[in-house]
């Protein structure tokens, strides 16, 4: 790939560390463009302090971030567009004015700053509230200002802090769409969340961190692959306690005459299936793919363990 | 890297510190607090040189009436008030009974009766010295004219005793006393007022977590010189307007001659006020930048205030000897400089070489103060909750 320009973010060996607390130790991973990418992991693993050092206010103790192949300059990163974790907008300035200070402050001219302004407003059907002070809007609504001052000054790049966290439904799908469009637009777009159903349904890539690693990283596909194969069974003649007794083939509940396992790579379902068969009938025979949720926990569990 | 390309465009994409101060006066000036303070401000300097003109009433001109064969009195006794300092102003009196009816009413302060030689002088409770010794001047002088004496003769004998002064008083000391008192306080109360607004201003940005966008965006020191120029000009311009109303009131009601008020000493005093502003706004915002919330702005910035109090002490010790070794010393320490040198300017001639001392030791503190700012100010301003150490913030 030598020679040619990478439009991608890539975040390498970055470390962090307060006093004793290892936030973020050696994480690497990146995010191309035209990619949604879901940053998940549990409170404290390090997300919100990757995307702090990403848009340079924090610094890392070791590790490089680069946009376009080379480490990102101030003058970089402020073409980023950013929604910090803690939400902060002046409550006492006018909605469309501050959007429009902030597209300024990203290097627009006045005019242009107020053109954007007044189209994300319009877009997030804010055009109405303009001219009310933000402190005079919804929760809901506040948290659309916030990502329109993300998005005003036409970023390369976007890093939101949980985006989604308390927006309604109709107000995820907004935003939902929004991204899609700005990465299908040639934006790579970092957010995290703990939505993690929306993360499989909406993003190329995820990156699950725990304890300030990454310890997975790529497509729900990839992700899955790693993982263990899943069977859910009906059979209604089995006793009670009927776990199939098969090498590699574990229980992993019961529910009723339904009964999930686990099969350990390698292992033939249809070996399963065969001693479902010698209870009785066999009313459904389903592999099942394990959701990001799942997958999360079972990844979680393992870099614990 | 971007290409700057130029034209009308560009022209209008202004640097991030001119964004910063030109959000901070708009949204200033758009507030109640500055409109309703403003006003307030106005009136209550307005009532308060009125007030004094009241109470300093005695400046004005003391009203002498002459009646019957006492007028012929009249010219020597101007001339005799004018030789003593006394300010009068005279008028004929016709009838006797009426003229005290007038002193009894306070419309007429002395009447004198009686003949050009043997004169009295009558007051309703008091009576200035220099009133009646001009008044005894004139008659002595009528006297020995009556007794022979030629008007040269008379003049001679007559002649006020020669006055050698050794160290005689700079006129600037006294006529500007109250002038430079009155410039001093303003000066205090405005750069303690302006230091907290701006204060005030980098809280409300850590308070409401706007600072984690905005350090996104534009480099601290940026941010920081940004909102203590915008606060700084608003500042100015209140002074301006409160200033301006001063001055009206000071011109109508008369109480105090204004000539410090020259271009030059307007200046001067803008000068300080703008250097001493960026010297405490700066320290005050940098102190502001440890704390989260309003409540615990007070005592964050008191060590602070500490040097703005002792300042003004400073300015009453050095004002009766404004050109003193404890005047000089201190006028050139930058944190009393902004009070006590522009006081010692109003009040009396100071050297230019000291003024160019103190105004260099000022401009290099506030260079000083503004790495040491911006450097906190990075380090600071995203710890929200509890209150950063001072050495925390300083080595990150």
């Amino acid at each position: 790939m030598t020679g040619t320009i990478q439009r991608q973010l890539e975040i390498d060996g970055i470390s962090k560390r307060y006093g004793q607390t290892v936030a973020v130790q050696d994480l690497t991973f990146d995010v191309r463009a035209g990619e949604l990418f879901g940053f998940v992991g549990r409170n404290g693993a390090g997300k919100t302090t990757t995307m702090r050092i990403t848009l340079g206010v924090l610094a890392p103790d070791a590790g490089v971030v680069r946009w376009l192949g080379v480490p990102l300059t101030f003058e970089a990163r402020r073409r980023i567009g950013y929604m910090p974790e803690e939400r902060g907008l002046y409550p006492k300035m006018h909605v469309a004015e501050q959007l429009a200070y902030l597209g300024e402050l990203h290097g627009m001219t006045g005019a242009e700053a107020r053109g954007a302004a007044l189209h994300w407003l319009d877009r997030f059907g804010l055009a109405d509230r303009r001219d009310a002070d933000l402190q005079a809007l919804s929760l809901g609504n506040q948290q659309r200002v916030q990502l329109a001052a993300a998005l005003v000054f036409g970023p390369e790049v976007l890093v939101l802090d949980e985006p989604f966290a308390g927006l309604d439904p109709v107000a995820v799908d907004v935003m939902a769409g929004v991204l899609r469009e700005r990465a299908d637009a040639g934006v790579p777009v970092i957010f995290s969340s703990h939505e993690l159903e929306l993360v499989e349904r909406l993003c190329d890539r995820v990156g699950i961190v725990e304890r300030g690693r990454m310890v997975a990283c790529g497509t729900v596909g990839e992700l899955r692959a790693g993982g263990q194969e899943r069977r859910w069974l009906d059979v209604p003649s089995a006793p009670d306690d009927w776990g199939a007794r098969v090498p590699g083939v574990r229980l992993v509940r019961a529910d009723g005459s339904r009964r999930l396992f686990e099969l350990d790579p390698g292992v033939d379902d249809q070996s399963l299936l065969r001693a479902a068969l010698a209870t009785g009938p066999v009313r459904s025979f389903e592999r099942v793919e394990p959701t990001l949720g799942e997958l999360f926990r079972t990844v979680i569990g393992e870099a614990a363990a | 890297m971007k290409a700057r390309s130029s034209g009308p465009a560009e022209a209008r994409r202004l640097p991030t510190t001119v964004l910063v101060a030109r959000r901070e006066i708009r949204m200033r000036l758009r507030s109640r607090v500055f409109v309703g303070g403003t006003i307030v401000m106005t009136v209550l300097v307005v009532v308060g040189i009125v007030a004094a003109s009241l109470v300093a009433g005695t400046t004005a001109p003391v009203r002498v009436g002459f009646s019957g064969g006492s007028q012929a009195l009249e010219r020597s006794f101007t001339a005799t008030a004018a030789a003593l300092g006394a300010k009068v102003t005279l008028s004929d009196i016709a009838d006797v009974t009426a003229g005290k009816a007038q002193v009894t009413a306070g419309t007429l302060d002395v009447l004198v009766t009686g003949s050009e030689t043997a004169p009295t002088a009558v007051a309703k409770a008091a009576i200035p010295s220099n009133v009646v010794s001009a008044l005894s001047l004139a008659a002595e002088a009528t006297r020995l004219a009556a007794s022979g004496l030629s008007p040269a003769a008379v003049a001679s004998a007559m002649a006020l005793v020669p006055v050698q002064l050794l160290q005689p008083p700079n006129p600037k000391d006294t006529q500007n006393l109250f002038a430079s008192l009155a410039l001093g306080i303003l000066l205090w109360i405005a750069l303690g007022q302006y230091g907290n607004m701006a204060a005030q201003s980098v809280v409300e940005e850590k308070a409401t977590r706007i600072m984690e966008i905005l350090l996104a965006t534009i480099r601290p020191s940026r941010l920081l010189a940004g909102k203590v120029i915008g606060v700084g000009l608003v500042g100015l311009l209140q002074l301006t307007i409160v200033g301006a109303a001063a001055l009206v009131a000071v011109r109508v009601t008369n109480v105090a001659a204004i000539p410090a008020l020259g271009v030059a000493s307007i200046l001067a005093d803008v000068l300080w006020f703008l250097l001493g502003f960026l010297f405490y706004a700066t320290a005050y915002a940098a102190v502001a930048s440890l704390v989260s919330r309003q409540e615990e702005l007070q005592g964050a910035v008191a060590p602070i205030s500490v040097f703005q109090i002792a300042g003004y002490l400073l300015m009453y010790a050095a004002l009766p000897n404004p050109s003193g070794p404890l005047a000089t010393v201190v006028s050139l320490l930058p944190p009393f400089a902004p009070i006590v040198m522009a006081v010692r300017m109003a009040s009396s001639d100071v050297p230019l070489w000291q003024v160019g001392l103190a105004v260099a030791l000022i401009v290099a503190s506030i260079v000083g103060l503004t790495w040491l700012a911006g450097r906190m100010y990075s380090n600071a301003a995203l710890h929200l909750g509890a209150r950063v150490r001072f050495m925390d913030a300083f080595r990150g």
